[in-house]
């Protein structure tokens, strides 16, 4: 018997005055102890399974069948107070968003003490088992800790802070809904390490609901693959990974650029998930129509999870041909030209002033940049948050004023009397976050040729015709020209973004973190996307990221930033092979393996 | 600590600035205007060239600006000069009558937050069900009745009708008005007088009630709304996912964070209250700076309606600089550490 069982769950929402399920009938077994990795990609229904565990779901939304057991008492039917008895107490919860999951206005210590009030430690034994447990999450100075407030710790710090408040309670169940995504790299291995060191230590049984398969794969014990609010897929993590069932499941395994290995090209899935008013309408597999093995009869019923290996199902009639489904053959890229660089810089530092009239001080957010990139050069930049990599982005495209060296753009540098016209015309920016970067009152052909605007010679027709052109290069229908940008999805306002910098046909494009928080198989139609543009605009790009397999896919050459400096730079897959500084080795111990089969370094070390 | 002694002083600073501003703006207006201080000083029968001696003698001949710098050099030295109509010292009617305001407006100021904060709870917790349409039409009206109609309302109702509260003065005739500070309430506090502390509670009662009903709605308004958008953050879910009681989490997470924007609202809003004090005190013959006001421009006693303006702007200014200290204390974000 596990201690946490799903048997036909069943959770629908309201929506258009119909009922659509939002998860269908799902099952699974947790044991004491155990891992069970939820994956899929955004709006599979992943993050409703945590809901549901506290019946926190939101307005509209309500189990409609089925049976969640927890510890032999079903959580649906239970009285609410009693279900609020388990919470903190029996079951407990790491959130995505640690800097917003705890209370801005509160001291560390008032909320710690709040939670071991309401869990039943007394007020005498509160503060030593504080620093009992920040000792548990290795977080030094505890007792400076106490007296802060969250906006003072970092991202990890809170996020340590929250798995102590998790594991105050020695509880049976913890559900850690994406503990790690909005965390650096290097943090999260370290973040995942200490929720699989606390579980021992508790024998905690931990629902770990995530995108990130290869990490999945590292952690988990079982995995659960969610598509559309249904299992596809449910099995011992290393059996889903290495024989994996569904297509689905192999698709966004090849969706993901390998970290070792040849280059390979990525699958990338057509389209995306249908949106939760279409579930009601689907007929037979929800992702027939992205498969590609998809056959006629996949339309006709929705398959059951049938056995596909010892304790491994899958909701495929055709799981036998799964393993068939391979990665398109990599397209060679055009080989950098080696004549004068587009974009040359050196020296490079920027101080900030901090503080105010008195206290003054000066932070060197980048010191002694220098790199040449050439045409059709793709260059990868690398690094944590605060390693300076935004502020050299910001200072090459001239949103910040260089504090010293020198930046020159096709062989102009600033003391060229026509310099920044110059940048203007060559250089153009893909800011990270498309919701907040496009002007949602405009419609998209206005956004896209927003460059024609401001050179003002362009009448709306002429921009109309450059819009189509640009939404075809970019892969998106022809009518979308005339939709605001919230009418589209995270991927499409994505390509808007990008063909609004290649609007102007730019030498040069800087890219900063334009993949990051868009699913991997969105990110692979994107990275497909812009090696297409490669090839057919022959243009230069520095491209920012966290995420090293990305940048391994697509550069050919990285720098590697740390604390504002370049530590090390040289090409891509020769960087990563083979690496010679130790901040280096660090950033690559962070990223779970390829293979599930492997020995994650980060996670042990 | 530190940074909320440098905000403050920092707030002195521009403050004087903005009463020089404010002050030189409020003179040259005055002395635009057709009335000559002068001859209203002499007896009617005064003949010209008495009128123009006086004139003289009252500086009136010189250039705006020296006027004005001669003024300002006396304010500083506490001198705001002598009121043409009661021939007194202003400096002296001010003192006699700011305090009442004040007391006055504070009162109106800590039941409109009540009544505001109370309202605000309310309309949250009605949210999506039938009585909130209610509530919501409730709050409207309020915001829609200014407080002099309130005001009379009162009067009609409470005074006239069930002859229940007092509605003129600060104090029935036959107690002695004690002068120690100024604000009555205190005084008789400090007198131990608490049959005079009461009279002079009651007689305080409908004007402050009417002034705060009439600012109490956008209070509740804003409290709500800051409460549903603070419900949406995520240490709210966390709090009920570490199963918290809801009562808990309203009361020490939730109001926390939604009383700062509630909060610099009041601030502003004590503004217009201390300004909605001169009509209430006019219904209520309350002797405040309000009727000081009203009686000086129907005098067109220039020395005491400058005086008063700089009163309003002296008063308006330092509740704002204690609101802005006050939200430093209670939003960790802006402690510079």
């Amino acid at each position: 018997m596990g201690l946490l069982v799903a048997r036909d769950l069943t959770v629908s929402a309201s929506l258009d005055g119909g009922r659509v399920p939002v998860i269908r009938d799902l099952s699974f077994t947790l044991k004491a102890g155990k891992m069970l990795g939820l994956v899929g990609e955004s709006g599979a229904g992943k993050s409703m399974v945590g809901r549901t565990v506290a019946q926190l779901l939101p307005s509209g939304f309500a189990v409609s069948g089925g049976s969640l057991v927890f510890s032999e008492a079903n959580l649906v039917t239970m009285e609410p107070e009693a279900r609020r008895a388990l919470l903190g107490r029996e079951i407990a919860f790491i959130p995505q968003e640690p800097l917003s999951a705890l209370n801005p206005v509160l001291t560390i210590r008032t909320q710690f003490d709040e939670h071991l009030a309401r869990i039943g430690v007394a007020a005498g034994d509160r503060r030593p088992r504080m620093l009992e447990l920040f000792d548990a999450v290795h977080l030094p100075h505890a007792a400076d800790l106490l007296r802060r407030y969250p906006h003072q710790l970092s991202g990890g710090m809170c996020q340590r802070v929250l798995i102590a408040f998790a594991f105050a309670s020695k509880p049976k169940l913890v559900i850690a809904d994406e503990p790690t995504t909005a965390l650096d790299v290097t943090i999260q291995a370290r973040i995942v390490r200490l929720i699989a060191e606390m579980q021992e230590r508790e024998n905690t049984a931990v629902v770990f609901i995530t995108h990130d398969l290869r990490l999945a794969a590292q952690v988990c014990d079982d995995i659960l693959v969610l598509y559309a609010g249904r299992a596809v897929e449910y099995g011992p993590a290393r059996q889903v990974f290495a024989t994996s069932g569904h297509p689905y499941t192999r698709c966004l395994q090849l969706a993901n650029p390998a970290m070792s290995g040849k280059r390979r090209g990525l699958y990338a899935l057509p389209e995306r998930m249908p949106g939760l008013r279409a579930w009601n309408g689907i007929k037979g597999c929800a992702f027939a129509p992205r498969c590609p093995n998809v056959i006629e009869d996949c339309t006709r019923a929705m398959p059951p999870l049938v056995e596909v290996g010892p304790n491994h199902a899958a909701a495929c009639i055709r799981a036998d041909k799964t393993a068939r489904i391979a990665a398109p053959a990599l397209v060679p890229a055009a080989e950098p030209r080696q004549t004068a660089p587009v974009l040359e810089v050196s020296g490079l530092g920027k101080r900030f002033v901090a503080g105010g009239l008195l206290r003054r001080s000066e932070v060197a957010a980048l010191s002694d940049v220098g790199f040449s990139l050439h045409e059709n050069e793709f260059i990868g930049i690398v690094g944590e948050s605060g390693s300076g990599k935004s502020t050299l982005a910001r200072l090459i495209v001239g949103l910040e004023t260089p504090s010293q060296g020198r930046i020159a753009i096709a062989g102009h540098d600033a003391s060229h009397p026509d310099f920044d016209e110059h940048r203007r015309r060559h250089v153009q920016m893909v800011f990270q976050d498309p919701q907040s970067a496009l002007n949602p009152r405009r419609r998209v052909a206005s956004i896209v040729t927003q460059p024609l605007e401001a050179a003002g010679v362009a009448t709306w027709e002429e921009r109309l015709a450059r819009a189509d052109l640009l939404l075809g290069e970019i892969g998106l229908p022809p009518e979308a020209a005339m939709r605001f940008p919230q009418q589209l999805s995270g991927g499409q306002r994505q390509r808007v973004n990008i063909a609004r910098a290649l609007c102007a046909v730019p030498r040069i494009l800087i890219a900063d973190e334009i993949v990051s928080g868009l699913d991997v198989s969105v990110q692979a139609q994107l990275l497909n996307l812009l090696a297409a543009l490669r090839r057919e605009r022959q243009f230069s790009m520095l491209f920012i990221s966290h995420d090293l397999s990305v940048v391994r896919h697509l550069c050919d050459r990285v720098l590697v930033m740390y604390r504002g400096e370049v530590v090390e730079s040289g090409p891509t897959e020769q960087v990563f092979a083979a690496p010679a500084h130790e901040y280096t080795r660090m950033l690559l111990a962070a990223v779970p393996p390829d293979d599930p089969a492997e020995v994650w370094q980060g996670l042990h070390a | 600590m530190t940074s909320i002694l440098s905000l403050i002083a920092r707030r002195i600073f521009v403050s004087v600035a903005i009463l020089v501003i404010v002050s030189a703006l409020l003179f040259c207006i005055l002395r635009r205007l057709p009335v000559d201080p002068a001859a209203m000083s002499l007896p009617p029968n005064a003949t010209l060239a008495e009128i123009e001696a006086k004139r003289h003698e009252m500086g009136l001949d010189l250039p705006l600006f020296r006027q004005y710098l001669i003024w300002l050099g006396q304010v500083a030295y506490g001198d705001l000069g002598i009121s043409i109509h009661f021939r007194r010292g202003v400096a002296g009617l001010i003192t006699s009558t700011l305090p009442a305001t004040i007391e006055l407006a504070v009162l109106a100021m800590l039941i409109a937050g009540a009544l505001g904060i109370a309202g605000g709870l309310f309309m949250f917790h009605v949210r999506g069900t039938a009585r909130e349409a209610v509530a919501d039409a409730g709050s409207i009206a309020l915001l829609s009745l200014p407080e002099f109609l309130w005001g009379l309302f009162f009067i009609l109702l409470f005074g006239v009708a069930l002859e229940l509260l007092p509605f003129t003065g600060r104090l029935s005739s036959g107690f002695e008005r004690p002068v120690i500070t100024g604000f009555l309430l205190l005084d008789t506090l400090l007198m131990r007088r608490l049959d005079m502390f009461w009279d002079a509670l009651k007689h305080m009662i409908l004007p402050s009630l009417a002034l705060g009903l009439a600012f109490s709605p956008t209070i509740m308004r804003v409290l709500r709304s800051s409460l549903i958008d603070v419900y949406q953050e995520d240490y709210i879910h966390q709090a009920r996912l570490r199963g918290l009681s809801e009562r808990r989490i309203l009361v020490h997470h939730a109001l926390k964070n939604a009383i700062l924007p509630t909060l610099s609202l009041m601030g502003v809003q004590f503004g217009f209250l201390f300004g909605g004090t001169l009509l209430i005190e006019v219904i209520y013959s309350y002797p405040g700076l309000g009727n000081l006001m009203v009686d000086a421009v129907r005098n067109a006693d220039l020395p005491i309606i400058q005086a008063v303006g700089l009163a309003y702007c002296v008063v308006v200014l330092a509740i704002n600089t204690v609101v802005d200290a006050l939200y430093v204390v209670l939003n960790p974000k802006l402690r510079v550490t």
